[in-house]
């Protein structure tokens, strides 16, 4: 089944539709979505990024909705180390730019660390949650989040328990400012007027909306400052991630990573690619005691330096629904 | 190490005893002061001590974002007890956030501790810490004690609390140096170290003369030599002056899960905290007046940037230097 399985999955992208997911059970002999995640797990190992460790993590997650989601490491050489993008954070986010309303159950390579198993609390009836440990070998078996870390801290120590949680609809009151402030990333960016690096004004135009629908879909409910970043590649196409924050701190995931991921899971970024960025928007709370702005520039100075940044703000009001 | 129960009565009387007489504990409680507490309260073991303790930690927190407030206690092998808390900096986005059992075993680090049987803490670590405390010789083994388990309360360990747990073993050889395990790192500054200038002044920034900067820069050193780094390798240290000339200094802290690492200029505001330290309360900033980073040219994880924009929200005065050095493999 590994040899029909690394055939199968040679151009795996990281989105497996219900219905490819099923195929693929048949020919492959499985006969639960669970158990094809594991055999999946080798493939999405192979997209890894890690780049400063050199230690590929591959995740592979099923959604309630029937599709299968990949998750993978990515690193940063240059940056803190809290830039990291864990293979479970990968895959949630991933499922979230997707639309995906819940995860049920995830096959990964390594025992999830406990930063990630802190993440994944933010999701409903992590408890639940389903994991399989691939490198348990061939006795691995699925067990849940609650195993991996009783007795959590999480949403329900902070939040009402009726209160949205990761991957759940938000709708965050997002109005942008009217003399938004433009952050010129490069300096001559000042008198760019139009066009600012090959950039016409329709992709800039489309970066703000699809950071603001971002922001909007952003999961903070701690810091009350919800957040979206988008970015543009060289062939506009735009990409867009929401900031998803953990009831921990620490564990969130800032939304240029969100961002990151999108364009990861939409093919961007192959191997031995950089990160091709030309152009990217952060749409952030005016005043924010969670502000995003001086770590993106620091991140896009390091990984992709010419890219021209927009900020966009916003008057945070009072957590919605 | 025995689990201990406590019975609502006894706990409670502890508890009283120790809301009057540590009103204003310090961050480090010698282990003599420990023994005197100990028999003023009736504690028959120090871990009992520590569960005492933290109410009074608890107060010590500055978590301005969250009004979450955490304390922890722990005991070091030399029989010192160190305090942590959680702090938190807004305008910064959240991983530049400092949590409690962070804050104790830095507190330990700073003051030479060669590691840290138990913990009682005021709420259940969360996974970021479990993860974080991996990085110690004996892992598996450290009691964690949470309060608010009520007078029920029991030493756990730590194995119990983050099962099947990836950490050092997985990535460094069995006899590769953990966190507060003596480091020593091979730092050579630079001749020719890059000055970066907040203001653009000579010789003296900022009321700060020579001899501040030269001891800033000799305590960050110190820290880099110090710190644990094994997985990027590029060992750093961080130190801060406040405007009494009192230098403070923090070693970076790293993880194997990466992401929990602690930051030299974290590090260092545990240090300046621990030693008694003012500001960081609502609304408050912190005055420091000057900052020096030490850390490697040119490699896979650089801190300027960062401290950079930790300093320009939290001290905007505070002038920084940062000297590097030529990256070896770390000892």
């Amino acid at each position: 089944m590994e040899e029909e399985t690394l055939r199968e999955t040679a151009e795996m992208g990281f989105v497996i539709e219900a219905e490819a997911a099923a195929a693929m059970m048949t020919e492959l002999g499985v006969a639960s979505a669970p158990e094809l995640l594991a055999t999946l797990v080798p493939a999405a190992q192979r997209l890894a990024r890690p780049t400063i460790s050199n230690f590929p993590v591959g995740a592979v997650g099923l959604g309630t909705s029937g599709r299968i989601y990949i998750g993978v490491n990515v690193e940063f050489p240059g940056l803190p180390l809290h830039h990291s993008i864990h293979a479970e954070q990968f895959l949630i986010t991933n499922a979230a730019v997707h639309g995906e309303a819940g995860i049920r159950c995830i096959a990964v390579s390594s025992a999830p660390c406990g930063h990630c198993r802190q993440f994944l609390q933010e999701l409903r009836g992590a408890a639940e949650i389903q994991i399989l440990v691939t490198s348990d070998g061939p006795g691995s078996a699925f067990r849940s989040l609650s195993s991996f870390l009783p007795r959590p801290f999480g949403p329900p120590d902070l939040l009402h328990k009726d209160h949205p949680l990761l991957l759940e609809p938000h709708y965050n009151k997002i109005a942008l400012l009217d003399g938004d402030e433009e952050a010129e990333a490069a300096a001559g960016g000042g008198g760019g007027g139009g066009t600012c690096n090959g950039i016409g004004g329709g992709v800039e135009a489309r970066l703000r909306v699809e950071a603001e629908g971002a922001a909007r879909a952003a999961h903070a409910p701690y810091s009350k400052c919800p957040a979206g970043f988008a970015v543009a590649d060289g062939r506009g196409r735009v990409y867009a991630g929401s900031y998803e924050e953990s009831a921990a701190y620490n564990p969130s995931l800032g939304p240029v990573q969100a961002a990151v991921v999108a364009y990861m899971a939409a093919g961007g970024g192959g191997a031995g690619k950089g990160f091709e960025f030309v152009a990217a928007a952060l749409v952030e709370a005016e005043g924010a005691v969670v502000s995003h702005e001086a770590t993106a520039r620091i991140f896009l100075a390091a990984v992709a330096p010419r890219a021209h940044l927009k900020v966009y703000r916003f008057r945070s009001s009072a957590d919605p629904a | 190490m025995p689990r201990s129960n406590f019975s609502p009565s006894s706990c409670l009387e502890m508890k009283e005893k120790a809301a009057r007489s540590t009103a204003e504990i310090a961050f480090v409680i010698e282990a003599e002061a420990a023994a005197a507490m100990m028999k003023e309260w009736g504690v028959a073991v120090a871990p009992e001590l520590l569960v005492a303790l933290v109410p009074a930690a608890l107060r010590l927190a500055r978590p301005p974002i969250s009004n979450f407030h955490v304390g922890a206690v722990g005991l070091g092998t030399s029989g010192r007890i160190y305090v942590g808390v959680n702090m938190e900096f807004p305008g910064l986005p959240l991983h530049h956030s400092i949590h409690a059992e962070q804050f104790l075993v830095t507190n330990a680090a700073v003051h030479g501790e060669t590691g840290i049987r138990c913990i009682a803490v005021s709420s259940a670590p969360c996974g970021h810490c479990r993860q974080f405390l991996q990085e110690l010789r004996g892992a598996a083994e450290m009691q964690i004690l949470v309060t608010s388990d009520g007078p029920g309360s029991a030493f756990l360990p730590l194995s119990s609390f983050l099962p099947r747990p990836f950490g050092p073993p997985d990535l460094l050889h069995k006899d590769h140096p953990l966190l507060l395990e003596p480091h020593d790192n091979k730092i050579a500054l630079l001749d020719d170290e890059e000055e970066t200038e907040a203001a653009g002044c000579g010789g003296i920034c900022n009321g700060i003369g020579g001899a501040l900067q030269e001891r800033l820069r000799a305590a960050a050193a110190g820290a880099a030599r110090a710190s644990h780094a094994p997985y990027s390798k590029c060992p750093a240290g961080f130190a801060v002056a406040d405007s009494e000339g009192r230098v403070y200094a923090g070693s970076y802290e790293e993880s194997a899960a990466y992401n929990p690492s602690l930051g030299p200029v974290q590090a260092a505001m545990v240090a300046y905290v621990a030693a008694g330290g003012g500001g960081g309360r609502a609304g408050e900033g912190y005055g420091f007046v000057a900052a020096a980073l030490v850390e490697p040219e040119g490699v896979a994880v650089s801190h300027e940037a960062t401290a950079r924009v930790f300093l320009s929200v939290v001290a905007p005065r505070a002038h920084l230097k940062v000297y590097r050095f030529h990256s070896s493999a770390a000892a």
